[in-house]
């Protein structure tokens, strides 16, 4: 029964994807679907890191960015077929991500997000004045896929379908980790890093492991979209912007579920949009999703998906068995519970020491 | 609690496809039907965001352009419409807002859009749709040798020649009286560099050494560095390839440690009519090309600026010059070719054209090379007793050009 | 030589700045275990203040501060009790930097959309004017600017040492369970010490107000220098933010002379990274560090 739900589920989400450009009334509609689906991806690639561990990285700007270059500077300088010099990107960006991983996962929490941030900062710094490598702040044109017979909208069809074929990669990559014991340890390290540890987990090579394949896959991501728009300017691939946009997504969909952040990014895809549409001549913008992160933030932490399963659970017969609570939602269950029961400030503040330790 | 949740997302990823194509086809309509209603030209700027300031001039000037048109019997006796679009000073944006004019509301004809960084993926896809592409603001040289063959830039210079009659002036100087040393600072911005390195290339060419060599990043603010090196090097001149603030920036930081070069030469700035404002009264002498004046005396700008005038209240500026300069391409190709409708093989017809016709606009006669390089140099403009004027080149100026720069 | 000389002073005044708004970002962390990504954002906030009360009214600036430093610090206390305090203590690091950085993008797009992307200065009929060091210019607004940090710090230092208020903050950042047992409320200490962190935020505004231009985006060139310094110095202690600021600060405006602007700034992320290496806990900081 359950299977076959499951599958009836997983066949119209497929349905959907893959009639949609058909169903597109016109180009414009179809590219947008095309950034959509490139959001997708990236958000997915960026809850290999954001949801299995719990550390948000509001920089993954970084690896996207990077993978695009790599992409284009292998296309420009060795003339390699554009599919390897993407796979080979995303390689050289992985390894890129050892290093980094290694400075930013010693410590906890803070250091992490710090260096995030900084590295976007330094990319964007040597990659606008590096321009006898990276064409500066001239931009890079990116040499297409396709040759000039295909024409801008069967491009978008193209890419649309290529960008869906990537997630549905990084999807079944997550779903895989998440059933693993890998993805038990790394879940154990996001709900309490000290216990993992204690029971064995070996947190560090954990850690540094989802975060190289989450580097992997975003810088896939980046580099599929520089071949598909086809110009690449530092400030706008290493911007904080679109690494925050990664993280907003995933958020509201929901970091510990697998679909989550595909449906954070067509619920985002579309509130930008919209709001461009409607308030498209002021900062609105900003102010918007700064709004919408807030919220998510202070109401809504575990994203929309279990927000509103357990709506709906409220109203059915409760068929679940004790195995269809995660660790994760015992914790939580525990937590707000404590939380709720005791009113002195202590207990809460010790509990907070022991998830910061 | 799984099996719901799959259920769920599919279904919604169903009816979000379906209203995601739905409402955003809402504003389609005019569509195809060539001939009789206005034609529509849709222009993507850049209104909110980095590069708001000048988007917002070259916003004015278009629109003055559209309403000066429809006042005078149209284009091709049809009223022009514009529908503008604001792309946040983005890359992405501004490549969908393109997508989304030709495509949704099926514009006729495009116009360009502002800033070298936003032209490129614009003109991209005008170029993939075969739409004629010109922009009112894509001088650096990096626009042109990207094999768009529908781009027209339409001013008189790209930004390397914007120095050419400065350089001309210093080359005609006896030796001995002409410049040792330069000093050359630049925001890491294609035009901006595009420009102080033209005239970089020109003066060192003529034995002019080179002794200070700066590229910022667009976002400094702090220049006491940059002018502490400056001043040290004592430079005879001080070239600036800057925008706005920072040119302001700059000065202030000179004046500061007492540095009094010979020359200074800005680009961009000096031309706002906020630069003596934010300088005070030590502007003269300062240096600047501009592509535009609203005192030349070509056939169509008095009309402009009577016109510009009386609806704004101050006279246009280069921003707004070029824009209606890009209108008025655009609409001598369009009565001369007898067309205006998104069919490639019209919009073949203009691009052709444009390239074989010199067309006479606000800032005088343009004609381009195979790639949409326009053939003109700028007018070189100096603060003189307080007014910024024309000193070069001899046959067009208002005052003669200071050679010695007072202190400031 | 003089060149050298002047970029040493320039460093010394530039690191001053960077000391002060380095010392309010790791007094959040101190107190609250908070990564405050807005922190530069208000930073620029306070400086469109200042522009805006100078071109209103014609006065100085500095005057703005007898406005702007008791609001700041309210609003950091409201911030501290409405927002920061509302998120789960488990989560809290991770969701406090999501939080702030909300703050952030809704403070730079208020400002975009009420004073517009145009970028703004203050005329100051000193603006030009400088005095001469042993050969080197110094800026009067540079030096204003310097000597209002240099008091604040100053000031900073004193309520924490000398003040009954400040020992309270110090017990609260170095153990607030025991802070508690001994009857402060750290709730309320930590909201105190939230809205002093802000008001830094005010002052530095001003000052940077007084010879820089200022825009809405120009926060995130702010804070990516000012994280690198916490994390240098040492995350929670304020000397060491201090100290790593007047450094950096220095070493930025000195490696300008042989590498150019450009360069010269990934001098704080390179600094970052090698702290991150050998050191993560920080050069200057105590074992609160070692922990995050």
């Amino acid at each position: 029964m359950r299977s076959v739900s499951r599958a009836v589920g997983l066949l119209v989400l497929a349905v959907a994807v893959l009639a949609f450009p058909s169903l597109a009334p016109d180009p414009f509609i179809l590219s947008v679907g095309v950034v959509i689906m490139s959001y997708a991806v990236l958000a997915t690639s960026w809850n290999f890191v954001g949801g299995f561990t719990g550390y948000i990285s509001l920089g993954h700007a970084s690896y996207s960015g990077l993978g695009a270059y790599a992409t284009a500077l292998l296309v420009i300088h060795t003339s390699l077929n554009p599919w390897v010099a993407m796979l080979l990107g995303g390689l050289v960006v992985a390894a890129l991500a050892v290093p980094i991983g290694i400075a930013s996962l010693r410590v906890r929490g803070a250091s992490f997000v710090i260096v995030s941030i900084a590295m976007v900062l330094i990319l964007l710094l040597v990659f606008q004045s590096w321009g006898e490598f990276t064409g500066g702040s001239n931009g890079l044109r990116v040499p297409r896929p396709f040759d000039e017979s295909v024409l801008r909208p069967e491009q978008h069809e193209r890419f649309f379908y290529l960008h869906a074929a990537l997630l549905a990669v990084a999807l079944l990559a997550w779903w895989a980790i998440d059933r693993s014991r890998f993805g038990t340890g790394l879940k154990a390290i996001r709900e309490d890093e000290d216990k993992a540890q204690s029971l064995g987990v070996p947190t560090f090579n954990y850690k540094l492991t989802a975060f190289v394949i989450s580097a992997f896959f975003t810088a896939l991501g980046g580099g599929l979209y520089a071949l598909w728009f086809g110009f690449l300017d530092p400030i706008f691939q290493f911007s904080i912007l679109v690494g925050s946009y990664m993280v907003l997504m995933s958020l509201l969909g929901g970091i510990r579920s697998l679909f989550g952040p595909l449906l954070g990014a067509v619920i985002v895809g579309y509130a930008v949009e919209f709001f461009k549409n409607q308030y498209g001549d002021t900062q609105f913008h900003l102010v918007a999703m700064g709004l919408l992160l807030g919220l998510v933030v202070l109401f809504m932490p575990d994203g929309i998906i279990p927000a509103l399963s357990s709506l709906l659970n409220r109203f059915r017969p409760q068929a679940a068995s004790i195995r269809e609570v995660s660790a994760g939602d015992l914790a939580e269950q525990r937590r707000t519970a404590s939380a709720a029961t005791s009113t002195d400030d202590e207990s809460t503040d010790r509990l907070s020491e022991g998830a910061q330790r | 609690m799984k099996v719901t949740t799959h259920h769920r997302l599919g279904a919604l990823a169903l009816a979000s496809c379906l209203t995601l194509s739905g409402c955003m086809s809402s504003g389609s309509g005019s569509e195809g039907e060539a001939g009789d209603g206005p034609i529509t030209i849709g222009i993507s700027l850049p209104l909110t965001g980095d590069f708001s300031e000048p988007g917002k001039g070259v916003q004015r000037g278009y629109e003055a352009w559209a309403d000066y048109v429809n006042d005078n019997g149209g284009l091709l006796g049809r009223d022009v419409e514009l529908t503008i679009l604001d792309d946040q000073s983005n890359a992405d944006r501004v490549a969908s807002d393109y997508e989304k004019l030709i495509n949704q509301d099926g514009v006729d004809l495009v116009f360009g859009p502002f800033s070298t960084r936003l032209v490129v993926p614009a003109a991209q896809v005008a170029k993939d749709y075969g739409f004629l592409f010109v922009e009112p603001a894509g001088a650096a040289e990096e626009v042109f040798t990207q094999g768009f063959d529908n781009l027209f830039y339409a001013a008189p210079a790209v930004a390397d020649d914007h120095y050419n009659y400065l350089a001309d002036a210093i080359e005609a100087l006896p030796e001995a009286e002409r410049p040792k040393t330069a000093a050359y600072a630049a925001m890491d911005d294609p035009f901006a560099m595009g420009t102080a390195y033209g005239l970089k290339t020109r003066l060192e060419a003529m034995g002019v050494e080179t002794v200070v060599d700066e590229v910022y990043p667009p976002n400094t603010t702090d220049f006491g560095s940059i002018a502490a090196k400056i001043a040290d090097s004592r430079a005879d001149v001080v070239v600036g390839g800057t925008q706005y603030q920072d040119a302001v920036n700059m000065i202030v930081s000179l004046r500061q440690l007492g540095y009094q070069p010979k020359m200074a030469a800005f680009s961009t700035a000096p031309t706002n009519p906020e630069f003596p404002e934010a300088i005070g009264d030590e502007t003269e002498g300062i240096l600047s090309p501009t592509g535009y004046t609203p005192e030349a005396d070509y056939p169509t700008n008095p009309e402009f600026v009577e016109y510009y005038t009386e609806a704004h209240g101050t006279a246009p500026g280069e921003d707004e010059a070029n824009a209606w300069t890009t209108g008025q391409v655009v609409a001598a190709a369009v009565e001369a070719v007898g067309c205006a409708d998104p069919d490639p093989e019209c919009q073949g017809q203009l691009i052709d054209w444009l390239r074989e016709n010199e067309v006479d606009t606000v800032v005088g006669p343009l004609s381009w090379d195979a790639e949409g390089r326009p053939e003109g140099a700028h007018l070189i403009q100096q603060y003189v007793d307080g007014e910024i004027r024309i000193v070069l080149p001899e046959e067009a100026k208002e005052a003669d050009l200071i050679l010695e720069k007072p202190t400031w | 030589m003089s060149l050298f000389f002047q970029s040493l002073v320039l460093g010394v005044l530039l690191g001053g700045l960077y000391a002060l708004l380095a010392a309010g970002l790791t007094l959040y962390f101190g107190v609250m275990r908070v990564v405050m990504i807005a922190h530069s954002a208000f930073l620029i906030l306070a400086a469109y203040l200042a522009w805006f009360f100078t071109t209103e009214t014609g006065l100085d600036p500095l005057l703005s501060l007898v406005v702007t430093v008791p609001l700041f610090f309210v609003t950091g206390v409201l911030m501290q009790r409405l927002l920061i305090s509302r998120l789960r203590p488990a989560t809290l690091t991770m969701m406090s930097v999501l939080l702030t950085f909300s703050v952030a993008l809704v403070i730079e797009g208020m400002l975009g959309f009420v004073f517009s992307g145009t970028q703004r200065r203050i005329r100051l009929p000193y603006s030009g004017d400088s005095i001469d060091l042993f050969g080197a210019n110094i800026a009067v607004v540079k030096l204003i600017a310097f000597a209002l940090a240099a008091v604040s710090l100053g000031a900073l230092f004193l309520i924490l040492k000398k003040t009954q208020f400040g020992q309270a903050l110090r017990a609260t950042i170095q153990h607030p369970d025991a802070a508690r047992l001994i009857g402060i409320n750290t709730d309320r200490i930590a909201g105190y010490g939230f809205g002093l962190g802000l008001s830094t935020a005010a002052i530095g505004g001003t000052a940077l107000a007084l010879d820089s231009t200022i825009y809405p985006s120009l926060h995130w060139h702010w804070i990516g220098p000012l994280m690198a310094i916490i994390v240098v110095g040492g995350l929670g202690s304020i000397p060491g933010a201090a100290i790593a600021a007047m450094l950096l600060g220095l070493g930025q405006s000195l490696l300008q002379i042989p590498l150019g602007t450009t360069w010269a700034q990934t001098l704080f992320y390179v600094a970052l990274f090698a702290t991150l290496m050998v050191r993560p806990q920080g050069f200057f900081g105590g074992r609160l560090a070692q922990r995050f």
